[in-house]
């Protein structure tokens, strides 16, 4: 009798333990989590217009997995939670970066740069993406690397018998929709509900800059006729844009003099360390000292040239804001004792020059001709007689050879750009206030990156060649994190416009899902 | 396994035996009228006795003449005397089943008195549950008492405590083994049974919930447990115990454990006995391996920042961003490069608890006596011994594999029915013990220095960067370079390696924790009491008066404490007096009022009272009604007072005055710093600085660390707290109780509440003190910013932890209820419930920590019979636990809410005076823990052998 108590007790037991507690060990709470509105912009159809940067380019080339990391590509992962549709982009062939032109290399579109435990130095491998094979199919990502804002409606751009003349884009080529097609025609095609215009502008004024202002790359007019002047042109890209109800977001132009394309090589690029310079200083001085002299009695002293023992020299640069001296120079040489020859050649060498100063920008490829012998005017010399020794010495990029305008952007081509910079601005936000686009503020956002470093995520992202996080490479375009804060600068401008709530939600690229370089093994 | 001695001894006996009376009878239940048997029967004024047979019947011989009175007695029944007036008398006891209510405790009023009378709340403990408790062990079965929390450390080593606030180092409770406060000096508080009794030696247990400093002084304030043995020349004999069994555990598997025990005594004469008691446990530990990060430090070591509760050495953590910083400073990573390298910390990879201890689970006990009666009476000199030693694991602040350690106690006691004085020494030796933490960071500091570890992190961080990696895997692969063999250090050591087992041993066996973690130890307390009841002298009450003095000295050789020039000494010393009087008809009220002073060395000497009323109702007196108000006090501890100690996380520094001077360590130092602290800084050479610095500014100089971490965010110096925490001083409480014991029909309550208020509650505070610039920030030797925010932005600052009293409102209130009865006709039930609650605002106080560390409710339930079938018991228990929050020095976390069955089937052997027990603790295999940071409490399955008489 007694045992059957056990068994009833055992079983009520039992019972009480089926309820198995929770043994896991509770580590913080929880965020509230917000959920995702759409506010009051259509992401149904998004179609990213513009250029290099739209395109996904970096480290100086466009390759598939860059493309991936594009900021519109990321864009359209968060809009796709809205039901955004999928982005679709005109793939290159490989992740080598480059063009082929019928099978041929060209040195205007080589393979990508990559970090070689020293610096950037590009993949040694051939492309293998060729221009004259078209890409069948349409493309919501029309982001052309090199467009400027007039060629977005140029109707020659993807025509491939104009490429001869420069006038053609070979990125377009291989992707127009047909040869006299234009990149906003083929936009438009997309119906879209959403867009993104950006980097119209940039090109405008980077070539100009890239060329140290040396006239072969003008800066697009800010005001002109369509297809000619910036205003008239983005007034009508978005006119055009926005004639099917569709919203977008623009972005306004960087000073695009703070990237590390202008702001790495110093302009006191000389250490008196480096062993092909450093030896040479007391003979370079001795033989200035004469023209430093004719200087002097010019009172042009500021034009002298005097490089330190000990610390590092400013570059001798060629400035065409400068008077020409070179009459007044050659007759004070004379009078100094030299024999004419001499006089002539040195006086039209350093008629327009002098040691560049903090105000002076140098453009990132400098770095590989400051220190090095000009051959064109070693040539030039030894054809006026000089002996090969004297032209060796007098033909030197940036010590004895004045550098030429093309590495440099001395401050009257900053203003330029600056004029250009400002006024495009101007029209991009009146343009954008007067059809209800958001805009994103590139300009600030680099003069930020530039000065304190942009916080994003865990990471401080500065403007640094090679180890600033935030500008590729190539010094000009962004690395993938770069791109990433790109997009979600783009959906905080969004939110603030559209009423959405991307970032309050969440819902934006994280830095640590990107990186700021590509392996060198991927091809 | 009889002993030769004993025979002869008896056979000596027999043979001076000259006249002899002999008395037959039987023992029945009075109100079932089955016999009893296996009852004692013994003649009330000498040592001779029998027991009854299997049918009750007992055959009594003796060398006495009547008339004598002889008693029969068994478990569960009271005690009854017949006078035996003629030779071959024959007698029937019937004896009726006793109540709990009628058991006498001693240790509430320093007197005897019925359980039921007992002033305050009072749980006991006696022969009779020790024999049916389900636990492993007696101490384990003090968990099924109310109000009683039991924290598991280690299979051997279980934290007892009531009402509250406690942690391992449980130093609010105490534990008086027949009057010896057996914590360890070094550590404050008692390790558990590993220097308390064997099974067999233990006379009773009572536990006294809440405070009674007015009584016993300082440190019985959360509650306190007395252990009597059973004196030798009362229990005389042989008796012993051997389990044998298994503990089950996920992580650990099935391991053999082996318990056994003997008790020697032996009473030479009326003036002469001895007693010796060994006792021998080996097993396996609980391992603990829960590889959970910490709160806020990732879940697994895929987690830069992981943390994991039982993996040590990647404590070690550094937010990497200040590390590219600092190379960029040395040249070694190029200006700017910082840029690719998150602001995120990165701990160092640890080792498993499992690769740093073998989870041994041995404990050595062994004590003697010499007990002398010179005039034959109740006048009793004693000598007693204590020895324990074992291997163990313990808590604290940090994990600590306790090996080889010892604690030894001698004791020398007079006393009578009215008076004992008694002195004793306790003596620990730490033995070959070490923290496991430290193990883990200095096995890893071996292998490669934490500077270059982290350097080489970073450059491997930003080199995989560079060649294409995600930050994910650009971590694996900082991780990988740092890990590896370098030009500067060595690639992490595996377990199982040599290169491991070296590092792990010296580590062990070094003291200095920059580069060991041998816990080495050799402190000493020096204790005596002293105590008077006048009894009936005084007749217009019972007055009682006594005192007692205690000295400590500590050892620690530098190590623990402050004491590298010597030991640290200092004493207290306190007095009380009590009264009672019974008041009212047949002294239905009884009043007692006790006060107490203290004093020690250190602090202000201060009084203590307590005064209690208890009502006796109801026309059989069966109901009880008592109030009681004390206060408690409790001096800082010997770590509260002088520790010295680098955890890692915080550097700890107790909270005597004079003691930060002298705890003084050496400290990394920014450049910036060097340019601050100037002459003061030294220059290591290599491009980095040091600064020597003693720890005042913990109490004079320091913000809170919450205060510090709102400002790393906010930027705002307005944030910034001080907290230059107080110097510590004995903290205090005041406890208000109710209580209510009564019999109702069958049925015995006893319920309880209580509040206790607790003032200058000693706690710790985490500040963080710079190592130049004021507080008020005043100071600014590179204006315009104060000094104190470069140090905090530079890194120059140290984490204190502070021993240190609280101004915050401490309060925590509670109530129990029990009951005991008979159901289904005999079969033993008691069931009871203890709430338990903390009234304290964490919001206003963040920077502290009470430790609560009780479940708001919990149950707990037994039901067994002694004597189901014919010399067949089992025992039941039943306890569940709400889940709670575990806060202690080693890591706060909840502890999930559990529920634990514990069994026990016996069969009694009257014959040989023996009982085999078959039993399992944890019978339902869920794995719990009482605290956070410990290894799952598995199952224990055992068969034991308990011969009460040889």
């Amino acid at each position: 009798m007694k045992t059957t108590y056990i068994g009833f007790l055992i079983l009520i037991i039992t019972l009480i333990s089926c309820d198995d507690t929770d043994d896991t060990i509770e580590t913080g709470t929880k965020e509230p989590t917000i959920e995702l509105i759409t506010g009051t912009a259509d992401f149904s159809s998004y179609v990213a217009v513009g250029a290099s940067f739209t395109a996904g380019y970096t480290d100086g080339a466009l390759f598939k997995a860059a493309q991936e990391n594009s900021f519109p590509n990321i864009l359209s992962q968060e809009f796709s939670k809205l039901g955004g549709n999928t982005l679709t982009q005109p793939m290159m062939n490989d992740n080598i970066g480059g063009l082929l032109f019928g099978g041929q290399e060209n040195p205007g579109f080589l393979t990508r740069l990559f970090f070689n435990g020293t610096g950037p130095s590009r993949i040694d491998d051939t492309p293998t993406t060729e221009v004259f094979t078209p890409q069948s199919g349409t493309y919501s990502n029309m982001g052309v690397p090199g467009a400027k804002s007039t060629h977005i409606i140029y109707d020659g751009l993807g025509n491939s018998a104009n490429l001869a003349t420069g006038t053609a884009n070979p990125y377009y080529v291989r992707m127009a929709s047909a040869g006299n097609a234009t990149v906003l025609g083929d936009a438009m095609a997309q119906n879209p509900t959403f867009f993104t215009l950006s980097e119209i502008g940039a090109n405008d004024v980077l070539g100009y800059a890239t060329t140290g202002g040396d006239g072969s790359n003008p800066i697009t007019p800010s005001e002109g006729p369509l297809g000619q002047g910036f205003d008239s042109t983005f007034g009508y890209i978005v006119q055009i844009l926005t004639s099917g109800g569709a919203k977008g977001a623009v972005t306004a132009v960087p000073s695009i003099t703070s990237l590390p394309h202008f702001t790495t090589v110093p302009f006191n690029a000389l250490e008196p360390e480096n062993e092909d310079f450093g030896p040479q200083i007391p003979t370079l001085n001795a033989t200035f000292s004469r023209l430093n002299a004719a200087f002097t009695f010019l009172g042009m002293e500021d034009r002298s040239i005097v490089f330190s023992e000990t610390e590092d020299s400013a570059v001798v640069v060629h400035d065409q804001d400068l008077t020409n001296i070179a009459p007044q120079l050659k007759q004070v040489l004379m009078g100094g004792g030299l024999d004419e020859g001499t006089a002539t050649i040195y006086a039209n060498q350093f008629a327009q020059s002098r040691q560049a100063n903090e105000n002076d920008l140098f453009v990132l490829p400098s770095s590989s001709v400051i220190g090095t012998v000009n051959v064109e005017y070693y040539t030039d010399l030894i054809n006026s007689m000089v002996p090969p020794d004297t032209a060796g010495q007098l033909a030197i990029n940036g010590i004895t050879y004045p550098l030429r305008d093309k590495w440099v952007l001395i401050p009257s081509e900053q203003d330029a750009l600056t004029k250009a910079t400002e006024a495009y601005n101007i029209t991009i936000k009146a343009v954008a206030a007067t059809n209800n686009l958001a805009v994103v503020d590139l300009n600030a956002i680099l003069q930020e990156a530039s000065t304190t470093g942009i916080e994003f995520d865990d990471y401080n992202m500065t403007t640094d060649l090679v180890f600033g996080g935030l500008v590729s490479l190539d010094g000009i375009h962004l690395t993938a994190r770069g791109y990433a804060f790109m997009a979600n600068k783009f959906l905080e401008a969004i939110d603030d416009k559209y009423e959405s709530n991307f970032i309050a939600s969440k819902n934006k690229a994280k830095a640590s899902d990107y990186g700021t370089n590509y392996s060198p093994a991927l091809r | 396994m009889k002993n030769q001695l004993f025979v002869f001894v008896c056979f000596l006996f027999s043979i001076v035996t000259v006249a002899q009376t002999t008395v037959t009878g039987t023992v029945i239940d009075s109100q079932t009228g089955t016999p009893i048997p296996g009852a004692n029967i013994a003649s009330s004024n000498s040592s001779s006795g029998t027991a009854t047979d299997f049918d009750g019947k007992f055959k009594f011989t003796t060398e006495q003449n009547p008339p004598f009175k002889l008693e029969a007695s068994s478990i569960g029944f009271e005690n009854k005397i017949i006078k035996i007036t003629k030779n071959n008398q024959t007698i029937s006891f019937s004896l009726q089943e006793g109540t709990l209510l009628d058991e006498v405790v001693v240790s509430a009023s320093r007197t005897p008195e019925r359980i039921f009378e007992s002033p305050v709340t009072i749980e006991r403990m006696g022969v009779i549950e020790i024999q049916n408790t389900a636990s492993a062990d007696f101490y384990g079965g003090l968990e099924n008492l109310k109000g009683v929390d039991i924290n598991t450390n280690s299979l051997t080593f279980k934290s007892i405590n009531t009402r509250g606030f406690a942690t391992f180092a449980n130093t609010r409770f105490m534990q008086l083994v027949d009057g010896m406060d057996n914590s360890a000096p070094a550590l404050n508080f008692p390790l558990g049974n590993l220097l308390g009794m064997i099974e067999t030696d233990v006379n009773s247990v009572e536990l006294l919930p809440g405070a009674s400093s007015a009584l016993y002084g300082a440190n019985a304030f959360n509650g306190i447990l007395f252990m009597t043995s059973k004196n030798p020349f009362d229990s005389p004999g042989v008796t012993g115990y051997l389990k044998t069994g298994m503990t089950s555990q996920k992580a650990s598997g099935d391991n053999i454990y082996t318990d056994i025990g003997v008790r020697l005594a032996h009473k030479f004469n009326n003036k002469w006995a001895a007693k010796v008691n060994i006792g021998y446990l080996k097993g396996t530990d609980w391992t603990a391996n829960n590889k959970t990060g910490k709160v806020g430090t990732g879940a697994t070591r895929a987690d830069i920042d992981y943390d994991g509760i039982n993996v040590y050495g990647d404590e070690v953590s550094i937010n990497i961003k200040d590390v590219a910083e600092t190379l960029i400073n040395l040249g070694r990573l190029p200006e700017g490069g910082d840029a690719l390298v998150p602001s995120v910390s990165v701990s160092r990879t640890g080792y498993d608890e499992a690769v740093l201890t073998d989870y041994t689970a041995e404990s050595i006990k062994a004590d003697w006596g010499v007990y002398y009666r010179p005039n034959e009476d109740d006048l009793e000199i004693s000598y007693v011994g204590k020895y324990g030693s074992g291997s163990t694991i313990y808590q604290g602040a940090n994990r600590y594999a306790i090996d080889n350690f010892w604690l030894t106690q001698h004791k020398f006691e007079i006393k009578n029915d009215h008076f004992f004085f008694r002195a004793y020494t306790t003596e620990d030796n730490a033995g070959d013990s070490y923290d496991m933490v430290f193990t883990g960071i200095n096995i890893n500091r071996a292998a490669k220095a934490d500077n270059v570890w982290f350097g080489e992190y970073v450059a491997g961080y930003v080199g995989g960067t560079l060649n294409g990696l995600l930050p994910e895997d650009a971590h694996k692969a900082g991780r990988a370079a740092a890990d590896g063999a370098s030009d500067n250090g060595s690639a992490r050591f595996e377990p199982g390696t040599v290169a491991f087992d070296n590092a792990f041993n010296e580590s062990i066996t070094n003291p200095d924790l920059s580069k060991g973690s041998k816990f080495q130890d050799n402190s000493k307390i020096y204790h005596s009491d002293a105590n008077y009841n006048f009894g009936d002298k005084i007749s217009f009450a019972q007055i009682q008066v006594g005192g007692s003095f205690r000295r400590y000295s500590l050892n620690s050789f530098g190590t623990i404490y402050t004491d590298e020039d010597g030991p640290i000494n200092y004493q207290e010393v306190g007095f009380y007096t009590q009264l009672q009087k019974n008041f009212l008809k047949e002294d239905r009220l009884k009043l007692t009022a006790s006060v107490r002073y203290d004093k020690s060395e250190l602090f202000d000497g201060f009084f203590s009272p307590r005064a209690s009323l208890g009502y006796t109702m109801g026309e059989n007196k069966n109901h009880n009604i008592r109030v009681s108000a004390q206060t408690g006090f409790r001096n800082p501890t010997t770590q509260d007072l002088y520790i010295g100690l680098d955890v890692g996380r915080a550097a700890l520094v107790g909270g005597a005055k004079g003691n930060p001077e002298k705890y003084i360590d050496t400290y990394d130092l920014s450049a910036t710093g060097a340019a601050v602290l100037r002459s003061e800084a030294i220059d290591n050479g290599d491009g980095t600085y040091s600064y020597a610095k003693n720890a005042t500014g913990a109490y004079e100089n320091s913000f809170t660390a919450s205060s510090v971490q709102v400002f790393a965010g906010s930027k705002n110096p307005g944030d910034l707290k001080i907290a230059n925490s107080e110097y510590a001083k004995p903290e205090q409480v005041t406890s208000v109780e109710v209580g209510y014991r009564g019999k109702l029909n069958r049925v015995v309550l006893d319920l309880s509440i209580y509040h206790n208020s607790y003032k200058n509650f000693l706690s710790n505070e985490t500040v963080i003190s710079t190592f130049y610039g004021d507080v008020n920030l005043t100071e600014a030797t590179i204006a315009p910013t104060p000094d104190a925010i470069i140090a905090i932005s530079e890194g120059d600052y140290q984490v204190y932890q502070t021993y240190t009293n609280t101004d915050a409102d401490v309060k925590s209130y509670g109530a129990s209820i029990g009951l005991t009865t008979k159901v289904f006709g005999g079969y033993d039930f008691s069931t009871n419930y203890t709430y338990s609650k903390l009234d304290f605002d964490q919001k206003e106080n963040p920077d502290f920590q009470t430790n609560f560390n009780t479940p708001e409710h919990k149950v707990k339930t037994t039901f067994g019979h002694t004597n189901v079938i014919k010399n067949v018991g089992f025992n039941m228990a039943w306890r569940w636990s709400e889940s709670y929050l575990w806060e202690a020095s080693f890591g706060n976390g909840q502890v999930p809410s559990f529920h634990v069955v514990d069994a026990q089937v016996n069969y009694q052997l009257p014959k040989i005076h023996s009982i085999i027990k078959l039993g399992a603790t944890n019978l339902l295999g869920n794995e719990y823990y009482t605290a956070f940071g410990t290894g799952y409490i598995g199952s224990q399955y055992y068969l034991a052998i308990t011969i009460l008489n040889f």
